[in-house]
């Protein structure tokens, strides 16, 4: 009987050699560091339809990095920024990222613009382990499930979605909202964020329509939402169809609140949408919308912002875009410093993770945590004014046609 | 060695599970190359899917040149559902095998790319290669435009993770295989313990049988139903047979078929029919019918054996066993002891048989030699046996050979036939008497003549003295002579007379046989004189003696003489040469024989087998009582002698006696 035993477990046993060894994160020593230099990769749309916000988002990142480089860089070494152009292109983003891993072999990862292009990569980031700091898009697919090595700064699409939705249903008392969304990753999360606050108010959208990434035939998605004579629009998209949208709409005789998100790019849609009369669009930002606290004194940030953009790139008016991009550059140089002399990735993302109530200014600070990835919690809302976007303090005591633009910047 | 004095249980289970163990080992052997070959094919056959769907896929961008595209393809592909984990890389080249597009996120093997080289008209290469001391097999399919190639999508599948499926199934596989084992091991447990329980329980049961005990066990109890032995017939009743197992034995022996009259059992009750049940139940079946049948023919063994026990210890004769080595008596009845004065058989046990037969020795052993092949039963008649106190008594003895205790014996029963003898002797002597009568005519004959020839002496004397003549002394001398040889001769006759009446004894004598042929014819002579018989003697002088008794001889003789004399007297015609009665004697091949030869009627043929039988006569009612012969066919029997007749109807009949010669070296 024991022998027989012993036969049956050697059986059983026998297969338990042939283990799989799993080396895939047994780099050692980390890749894109050198005694003076850490390689960054960024990946955003540089031209196409989106180019403005990878542009300005660039030049937001860029500003501070410079600025980090002349003051003697990090530990002594210099951020090196490599930027490829992805046009808002998922599979281009996908090269890119993969160029900055196999080719380039950056440090980390910054300032991915737009939620296709990012979540298209995130598989590749996962396998690879690659620290991917601030993205400028809100997706709930780089929130959860939670990663390790993604560092989101700004407050979700969910985030912004509720709180608007909060606002025009509550503080507007609109209860039509229809839906304008991007038929892709983006579109559809912040369709879901929506709808997520619309059913715990009771409602749902009363119609959606939808555009092709990358193009501008918003007639179809249009005509659904006119027939549905909505109150308000909420737009999913990005500042080119977004602003053929109100236009249109407009032309049509459809005159609805309409209401996007951050990665619309506010100054953009603004200086699309600024001869639109009497049109009412509200829009959220997760980032203090510079022109409203720039000077003001309460919002460090902004102020260095402004002085390092106009330093590095003179003649470019601050942004909120660019101001995000100038954001996730601070945390990443933060996360670079609180990691110590003997960087790794390792390092850094606990680096990252230690920072708790960093201080971007008054009322505005940064806080992560080793479940926590996601530094800010913050959204505005502005509404077109003249040829730009204000901030609403307060939505107390406004009503619907109160956020009509009266061509004049109201402060 | 170990393998013999094992258990037949414990070698019914080792020889299962080892093979059972042998099997598995074999099959999990077989089913692991299978498997894994298997296996690995149809995994290499999805990546030649996969790649052959993305060659498909990829024509158009790398036409374009497009390589995000191709970047963005092969992750989709390489992402898609479970794939990630079997594929470990994705890549496509162009025509000169230069890397378009790739799933790697970290600096690849620059050799890859020539690792598993496309061959120009190849549909498809697999090998087997390193990448990042990773084991892959290398897929390639060729991406074409036409008939011509444009590039190649190479998959990588991770054989790691084909080997944890390999090892997964393996390890299902072999769980099974041992949980088939573990339980035909249990099996086999329950098996040979329930093939071995009744064996061991038969064995005991043996065991038991052999030291003697059939008492049925509690168990065969219950097998024989509840039925009590004294229920069956044949075994309450032995004369009945048991035609259960009887019949069944007897099938060769036809004598053994069941009588009309006899009654049987239409239904056994205790047989068991070996049929129903497996091959245990029939053993145990076929036991109890041998139990059964060793009970009761062990039964009927006893009371057989106390049947001819008392047979043996009741039985009117005498019976010994006897050694045949020593000849010491081995067993003997209690009337064996009786007879031979013992007081009881233990003293008999012991004693040489030859004390009570001095003979027998010689005589057993000679015809013991002879007849040892043939019917080993001999018989002896009319034996001297002597008592404890030497007193001689006649027997018949039959003797059988047996093994009695191991040891060669005879069986010699003793029927004691003194009386019988005596019987005979009287039956024997009233017809010497009855001859006597016939003879008294011939014999007053012959005895008158001397008595006259007397009667003239003393006729002479008296008147020669009556007339006072002298007597001459010549005279004187010559009648008294004569007279003296008369009186002589008359008591001769009287003599022979006297002896041929006398009551022979028990014991013989030796004799010649030429003086009993002088004697009877001496006494009988007379009656054979008449005018055209002669006798013719023709006796060998040498003739040895043989055992008998000589006036029995003589009363053989008369009888044979006379019978020839009638028959001659009733023969109507004579012969050319006239009648006449020949007797001869010779010596022959240590035989004595005597021929009496007539020229009578001669015996009938139908007549010649009865002549010797008792009461059977050709006289007329009243001339004889017929038992001449048959009295005179015994007598010659008695002396171990033979008689045989020749005879031709009206020539003759000639009695031919043989008698065994007293061998004279003795």
């Amino acid at each position: 009987v024991a022998v027989l035993v012993f036969l049956a477990a050697a059986l059983v046993l026998a297969p338990a050699c042939d283990r799989e060894p799993d080396d895939r994160n047994a780099s050692s020593a980390p890749p894109g560091v050198s005694e003076n230099e850490i390689l960054i990769g960024s990946s955003l749309a540089l031209t196409g339809h989106a180019k403005y916000l990878g542009i300005q988002t660039l030049r937001g990142l860029r500003a501070y990095i410079n600025y980090i480089n002349d003051m003697g860089g990090v530990f002594g070494r210099k951020v090196r920024l490599i930027a490829y152009d992805d046009a808002y292109h998922p599979p281009r983003c996908l090269a890119n990222t993969q160029r900055f891993l196999v080719q380039d072999q950056v440090f980390a990862l910054s300032c991915y613009v737009g939620t296709p292009t990012t979540v298209k990569v995130l598989p590749l980031i996962r396998q690879a382990g690659i620290p991917l700091v601030g993205m400028f898009t809100g997706a709930n697919a780089l929130r959860e499930p939670f990663m390790p090595n993604l560092v989101n700064v700004r407050a979700s699409y969910y985030q912004e979605t509720r709180s608007a939705v909060r606002h025009l249903v509550e503080s507007l008392g609109l209860s039509r909202i229809a839906v304008f969304y991007q038929y892709d990753a983006y579109g559809f999360d912040g369709l879901t964020g929506t709808e997520l606050a619309l059913r715990q108010l009771g409602l749902t959208p009363v119609a959606r329509g939808s555009y092709i990434r990358g193009t501008t035939d918003i007639q179809e998605g249009l005509d659904r939402i006119m027939a549905s004579r909505a109150e308000a629009v909420v737009m999913i998209g990005t500042y080119e169809p977004c602003a053929g949208f109100i236009r249109q709409a407009r032309e049509q005789g459809f005159d609805p609140v309409f209401y996007a998100v951050s990665f619309v790019g506010a100054e953009e849609l603004a200086r699309r949408v600024a001869d639109q009369e009497g049109a009412r669009v509200l829009m959220s930002q997760v980032v203090p919308p510079p022109h409203a606290f720039l000077g003001s004194g309460a919002f460090s940030v902004v102020d260095e912002y402004d002085v390092l953009l106009d330093h590095y790139f003179p003649g470019d008016t601050p942004n909120s875009v660019g101001l995000e991009g100038f954001i996730n550059a601070k945390v990443l140089v933060e996360g670079l410093r609180r990691a110590g002399r003997n960087l790794t990735r390792e390092s850094f993302l606990e680096g990252i993770d230690s920072i708790a109530s960093y201080p971007l200014g008054r009322d505005l600070e940064l806080s992560f945590g080793p479940a926590d990835h996601q530094g800010l919690e913050n959204v505005y809302f502005t509404r077109l004014s003249g040829r730009t976007f204000t901030l609403i303090r307060d939505f107390k005591g406004l009503g619907p046609e109160d956020l009509r633009n009266t061509g004049s910047a109201s402060p | 060695m170990r393998l013999k004095t094992m258990g037949l249980r414990n070698k019914i289970f080792f020889s299962i599970v080892g093979v059972i163990l042998f099997i598995s080992a074999a099959i999990a052997l077989l089913a692991r190359g299978i498997l894994i070959k298997s296996l690995t094919e149809e995994l290499t056959q999805r990546g030649v899917a996969i790649a052959q769907s993305l060659a498909e896929q990829a024509r158009g961008p790398i036409l374009d040149k497009n390589v995000p595209e191709l970047v963005a393809l092969v992750f989709d592909a390489a992402e898609l559902g479970d794939r990630k984990h079997l594929i470990d890389y994705i890549f496509i080249t162009d025509d000169h095998g230069e890397m378009l597009a790739h799933t790697f996120i970290r600096p690849y093997p620059e050799d890859l790319t020539r690792a598993n080289l496309l061959e120009a008209t190849r549909m498809r290469a697999i090998s087997e290669t390193t990448v990042f001391d990773r084991p892959v097999y290398d897929i390639a399919v060729p991406v074409t435009e036409g008939i011509y190639r444009i590039g190649s999508v190479h998959v990588g599948f991770n054989k790691g993770h084909i080997d944890q499926l390999v090892a997964k199934l393996r390890i299902t596989f072999l769980g099974f295989i041992s949980l088939i084992v573990v339980i035909i091991f249990l099996i086999t447990l329950k098996l040979t313990s329930y093939i071995t329980r009744p064996l061991r329980r038969l064995t005991r049961l043996a065991d038991e049988i052999s030291r003697g005990n059939f008492d049925l066990p509690m168990e065969m109890k219950a097998l024989s139903g509840g039925y009590q032995l004294q229920e069956c017939p044949a075994y309450r009743n032995t004369d009945m047979p048991c035609w259960h197992f009887d019949q069944a034995r007897g099938e060769n022996t036809p004598s053994r078929t069941v009588p009309e009259n006899q009654p049987q059992c239409r239904e056994c009750r205790f047989y068991r029919r070996p049929e129903q049940g497996d091959e245990m139940d029939q053993l145990a079946d076929s036991f109890y019918n041998m139990l059964w049948s060793i009970k009761l023919y062990r039964r009927r063994l006893g009371e057989s054996e106390e049947k001819y026990r008392s047979m043996f210890d009741s039985g009117p004769d005498p019976i010994f066993v006897v050694g045949t080595n020593t000849m010491a008596i081995l067993d003997a009845n209690p009337r064996a002891a009786e007879v031979y004065g013992f007081d009881n058989r233990d003293q008999l046990i012991g004693v040489s048989f030859l004390e009570l037969d001095p003979d027998f020795n010689e005589e057993f052993f000679t015809r013991y030699e002879e007849a040892v092949s043939e019917f080993p039963t001999y018989s002896y008649s009319k034996l001297v046996h002597y008592t404890r106190d030497k007193s001689p008594f006649f027997v018949n003895l039959n003797a059988c050979p047996i093994s009695y205790m191991g040891r060669q014996a005879v069986i010699i029963a003793a029927t004691d036939v003194t009386e019988t003898m005596e019987k005979e002797a009287q039956l024997i002597q009233a017809s010497k008497m009855k001859t006597l009568g016939e003879m008294s005519a011939g014999v007053a004959h012959e005895i008158n003549q001397p008595l006259n020839a007397i009667k003239i002496g003393s006729d002479y004397l008296n008147m020669m003295t009556k007339s006072g003549k002298e007597i001459p002394a010549q005279s004187m001398l010559k009648v008294t002579d004569e007279m003296g040889v008369q009186v002589e001769r008359a008591t001769e006759i009287i003599n022979t007379l006297r002896a041929f009446g006398r009551k022979a004894d028990l014991t013989q004598e030796r004799c010649n046989i030429n003086k009993s042929i002088q004697d009877v014819l001496t006494l009988a002579g007379h009656q054979l004189k008449h005018a055209d018989l002669r006798m013719e003697l023709d006796l060998d002088e040498g003739l040895p003696p043989i055992l008998a008794h000589d006036n029995r001889l003589q009363q053989v003789l008369f009888n044979l003489v006379t019978n020839a004399g009638d028959a001659i007297s009733q023969r109507q015609d004579t012969p050319p040469g006239g009648h006449v009665i020949t007797i001869r004697t010779f010596a022959r091949d240590g035989q004595v024989v005597v021929q009496i030869a007539d020229t009578g009627v001669g015996i009938p043929e139908k007549a010649r087998g009865k002549v010797f039988e008792p009461f059977y006569t050709t006289k007329e009612t009243g001339q004889g009582m017929g038992l001449g012969l048959s009295i005179t066919y015994g007598i010659v029997k008695d002396y171990g002698g033979d008689i045989r007749i020749i005879s031709d109807e009206n020539q003759g009949t000639t009695f031919i006696l043989t008698f065994p010669a007293i061998k004279e070296d003795r």
